[in-house]
């Protein structure tokens, strides 16, 4: 049977696993593979595996508790090695980078913010902003104007709220990156603006979210910033 | 402002709470071992969905166009509008348990509105492709895709 894997932890961590339970149903049993000062948190999983709610909560969960008591290596969703031996191989094998990365990643969390401003509050500022597109506007507001008038109005207001949108990032960014460690960025989906992973020392959380308020503040009612962790550091390994 | 913080996915049995927000990370991101194997994923590829980045197409520019053109008759009312989504429950939710007090909870914490009404269900998470916020601020103008 295959051997699911959570986590890489390092072998003195105390790897308390009560109360856990693995992906699959019924959920499977955890345990630990260990090579030498280095420990994977894994189970057995099941014919047919899918990424169910369940098996992702249960991989939450698992990662998030190991976390809580030391340095955690947290495994991508779903990941299957063929059997315990050949995990404990892997562990073995790669050993040195693992150990750099829980070093390196020790008394460490990760913090996920994404951000978004109201549409029309931006879309106001872009139209305020610029003399071609109030008369584009103008033009094809009484639904008279050119198809080719709606596609310029639109290119154009496209070309700024992207502009916009990168600005405000860059900002916000150039303010909280002195309170992280490290950034990871993603391409913000639709409706935002940051999309964005945070390594912050466990020390700096106080300091961290209070900066992320105070760019909340920034921004105004037409900001939303939701700001989830601590969370395991999957952006970071 | 608005800012909703919400503690870790999985802590103080709320359940499924936050798990959109980190699905990706989840997902998409974490350690992997090149020679071992993935479970498929079949199935939650709408994740994508909203990750997607705005693509400059004349679709885009027409949305756009339309935005604007409505924009105008509707700036002069202050409008509230944004306020009719408040579903969620809110809850005093500020890094408990398994963060081991990493977070003062100083900012209140809201959790999201799915909280509670999912535990049970055997699908495939899903990304909502228009996320209601929690705060009930932004969804106005998101577009249903």
């Amino acid at each position: 049977m295959p051997t699911y894997v959570y986590a890489i932890v390092s072998a003195d961590h105390p790897t308390s696993l009560e109360g856990l339970q693995g992906v699959g149903e019924p959920p499977a049993a955890l345990r630990t593979v260990s090579a030498g000062d280095l420990a994977a948190v894994v189970s057995d999983a099941e014919e047919g595996l899918r990424a169910k709610r369940r098996d992702v909560l249960a991989h939450e969960a698992v990662v998030e508790s190991l976390m809580a008591d030391g340095a955690t290596l947290p495994m991508r969703f779903g990941l299957l090695g063929p059997d315990d031996g050949r995990v404990a191989e892997v562990l073995e094998h790669d050993g040195d980078a693992y150990r750099a990365r829980l070093t390196e990643l020790d008394g460490h969390l990760e913090f996920h913010l994404k951000a978004s401003r109201d549409e029309q509050d931006l879309l106001r500022e872009i139209v305020a902003e610029s003399q071609e597109i109030r008369e584009l506007n103008e033009r094809t507001r009484s639904g008279a104007g050119a198809q080719e008038d709606r596609v310029a109005l639109g290119e154009l207001v496209a070309r700024e709220v992207a502009g916009h949108n990168a600005e405000q990032a860059e900002d916000t960014l150039r303010r909280l990156l002195p309170v992280a460690t490290r950034v990871a960025r993603s391409e913000p989906g639709t409706g935002h603006f940051l999309n964005v992973s945070f390594l912050v020392a466990a020390g700096s959380t106080d300091e961290f979210v209070g900066a992320v308020r105070k760019e909340a503040e920034r921004g105004g009612d037409a900001c939303t910033f939701t700001l989830t962790g601590p969370l395991p550091p999957y952006s970071f390994v | 402002m608005t800012l909703v913080q919400q503690s870790s996915t999985t802590s103080s049995g709320s359940g499924s709470g936050n798990l959109y927000d980190v699905l990706e990370l989840i997902l998409d991101r974490g350690l992997v071992i090149d020679a071992f194997v993935r479970v498929s994923l079949v199935g939650i590829e709408i994740l994508k969905i909203d990750v997607r980045v705005v693509v400059a197409s004349v679709d885009t520019y027409l949305r756009f166009a339309e935005a604007c053109n409505r924009l105008d008759l509707e700036s002069g009312r202050k409008a509230p509008t944004q306020l009719t989504d408040i579903v969620g429950e809110v809850t005093e939710n500020g890094a408990k348990g398994k963060s081991k007090g990493a977070l003062s909870g100083a900012v209140e914490a809201i959790t999201d509105s799915l909280q509670g009404k999912r535990e049970e269900s055997e699908e495939e998470p899903r990304k909502r492709p228009a996320r209601k916020s929690a705060s009930g601020r932004t969804s106005a103008a998101r577009r249903e895709e």
